[in-house]
């Protein structure tokens, strides 16, 4: 146990390898661009370029998903300072002080300052992996199936509760997630079930198809709305180097919220939406210039942009520890990593402890290069994001068709993606969360099957809950989780009768 | 009103799936209700929430859907069907014509809905340009087999 010097290293020269520099600087600039785009976020990014990674060894398949993942971050940030449109949850706080810093003519700044805040809660996160990581993956070892079950219902339900707005229709979405996954053979029984004598259906719908659907499909249909609404700002980016007093004002913000990021991050079900917001209002309460939040205080902008970035690190131990992904995002990529044919979860650090240290390891080479990339190229970021969401909306569709067919080379999926395009921008116009649905439907066979183990094992469901310590934790976990709305609701209701 | 439709057409494909869970075939092997614990739970519980989500919309039922009201404003339901329309020609040409095709058509067709008829000259060399590049680094590169 402990921190795995001699597996670092080996990752380390795994990641320096000519092709995993290669797809780090390529996933990182495409992550990027996908990133700027208003209205798209990192979801979509992955989504949309999974299918370049067929074909290719799971190692640098990761890798390049990795690399897409906090690219988009970080071209998330891009749009929102410079557009004020962020691309999802995690880039919104960074509009509250980054795009007053822009009307200022501090654009330059902004973008760096932004950067340098993703670098170091990035890098704090990967030594925070490092040291965390494997521990849990010994811990998750001892996991059986009551133990795996009640970690999905927590998971599942912490994103319901998490996701800002309705908590009934958070429910509705999981459920129909858990709903499709559950369409097919059943693995234990070979029983069809909802398969309607269709041959295609017997092998269940096909989780990536959903997300390229909803996500990327779902998302350009949506963004149709404000299409002729973009205006065009031609505004001075200004100088990019910081100076001295501002690099004084943000060093300690960017500190602090680096390790706050990442045990957010870490923890299922919140992500870099509520490490981003949480950072934002910690900094203003520490601030001892809290009215200047909200008119282009850099520190305002230090600190969500280093706490949402150390979260997208951090979401990852989840991920490859237990198999469980934290966010919208993350299942995404185990959508994809399930399909490469890998199984993340404790055993994946006992088998190709290789595998995970060069991901980190490339983690932290991609983390210097976006630095690089968005200080540096700030002229050609901006003149991409100069390119019309006009030209760049279709070009995103067609990849959703290519790579859908590249899933199976079947017609039908066609048809279905565009069912779920249509599914997913109803979901946006009615307020519905989509991660739960994603999250479900990526889970629900796994969350099935251990279910139906542990019921067998511990003979009915009372019994699962207090099979182990961990059980009744997570029981306890997840009924806090779903109490924690009505909680703040409740405070919140408080405060307005004392004001 | 139109809130409750929604809501309505929940509870509607709940009570579907519930039907069909307890019509499950029973398991050969087995506990013989294995197959539908799990959707058992599952439907009921999407059941429950949504007349909770009716129950939601009709407290409700007096304001307006902004955000579905705009999906009828502008270019957007153009933008939308003509999408669609494309899409239906693209899955009827992809097979037939073969990859390079019929991606540079429904391209060029999406460009010029989108983008407009202005600027054609563009539309048709990104359309052309972007087609082949994919086309080649999909079946060239990467050796997906594409038609």
């Amino acid at each position: 146990m402990g921190v795995d010097f001699q597996h670092i290293v080996e990752g380390f020269m795994v990641a320096i390898k000519p092709i995993n520099l290669f797809l780090i600087i390529i996933g990182g600039f495409l992550g990027t661009v996908v990133g700027m785009l208003p209205g798209l976020g990192p979801a979509t990014a992955v989504a949309v370029l999974i299918p370049i990674t067929f074909g290719m060894d799971p190692t640098s398949a990761l890798i390049l998903m990795a690399t897409i993942y906090y690219g988009a971050m970080y071209g998330g940030s891009r749009s929102s300072i410079l557009i004020n449109t962020p691309g999802d949850g995690s880039a919104i706080a960074a509009t509250f002080d980054g795009y007053p810093m822009a009307q200022k003519g501090q654009a330059g700044q902004a973008l760096t300052i932004s950067a340098i805040a993703s670098l170091i809660g990035g890098l704090f996160a990967i030594i925070g992996f490092i040291v965390l990581a494997k521990p849990l993956a010994a811990f998750a070892l001892e996991f059986g199936p009551a133990e795996y079950f009640l970690l999905f219902l927590f998971t599942l339900s912490a994103i319901v509760s998490l996701s800002i707005g309705n908590m009934v229709k958070g429910f509705i979405s999981m459920s129909i997630g858990l709903v499709l996954s559950t369409v097919g053979v059943d693995l234990q029984s070979g029983v069809h079930r909802f398969t309607f004598d269709i041959p295609q259906l017997s092998e269940g719908v096909d989780f990536l198809v959903v997300i390229i659907g909803i996500y990327a499909v779902g998302e350009v249909f949506y963004n149709y709305i404000s299409i002729d609404k973009l205006k065009k700002e031609k505004k001075k980016v200004g100088s990019k180097w910081i100076t001295k007093e501002q690099w004084n004002q943000t060093k300690w913000p960017m500190l602090r919220n680096g390790p706050i990021g990442f045990l957010i991050g870490v923890l299922p079900g919140a992500g870099g939406s509520i490490a981003s917001m949480l950072s934002y209002s910690t900094e203003k309460q520490l601030s001892k210039h809290p009215e200047k939040f909200g008119k282009g205080a850099i520190e305002g902008l230090a600190a969500p942009e280093s706490s949402n970035n150390a979260a997208s690190v951090g979401a990852f131990i989840p991920l490859l520890t237990m198999g469980v992904p934290g966010s919208g995002t993350t299942a995404v990529i185990l959508g994809a990593v399930v399909m490469l044919g890998l199984r993340p979860g404790p055993l994946l650090f006992e088998n190709n402890p290789e595998m995970v240290w060069t991901l980190v390891d490339s983690m932290f080479i991609g983390n210097i290069f976006l630095v690089i990339l968005n200080i540096l190229l700030v002229g050609l970021l901006v003149r991409i994001l100069d390119t019309p969401p006009k030209v760049l909306y279709p070009l995103i569709l067609v990849l959703a068709f290519i790579g859908t067919y590249t899933l199976s080379y079947s017609m039908i999926d066609f048809y279905i993606l565009v069912i779920f395009g249509l599914i997913g921008l109803g979901m946006k116009l009615l307020d519905f969360p989509v991660a739960p649905l994603i999250l479900a439907v990526i889970v629900g066979g796994d969350m099935e099957q251990n279910f139906r183990k542990s019921i067998v094992a511990q003979d009915n469901f009372l019994n699962v809950i207090v099979a182990s310590p961990v059980t009744i934790a997570l029981t306890i976990l997840t009924i806090l989780s779903i109490c924690y709305p009505f909680f703040i609701g409740w405070l919140r209701k408080r405060k307005q009768k004392n004001t | 009103m139109l809130r409750l439709i929604t809501p309505l057409f929940f509870i509607f494909a709940g009570v579907i799936y519930v039907v069909f869970t307890f019509n499950l075939p029973q398991a050969k092997i087995g506990d013989p209700n294995g197959p539908l614990y799990f959707p058992a739970v599952i439907g009921i519980f999407l059941l429950l929430m949504s007349i909770v989500y009716l129950f939601q919309e009709w407290k409700k039922r007096g304001e307006k859907m902004e955000k579905v009201r705009q999906l009828f404003t502008g270019r957007t339901p153009f933008l939308i069907i003509a999408s669609l329309v494309l899409i239906f020609i693209y899955t009827f040409l992809f097979e037939r014509i073969g990859f390079l095709y019929s991606t540079i058509i429904f391209l060029t067709g999406l460009l010029f809905v989108v983008n407009g008829r202005k600027q054609w000259i563009k539309n048709i060399l990104i359309a052309v340009i972007f087609s082949f590049i994919t086309w080649y680094s999909f079946a060239e590169l990467l050796n997906v087999s594409l038609p």
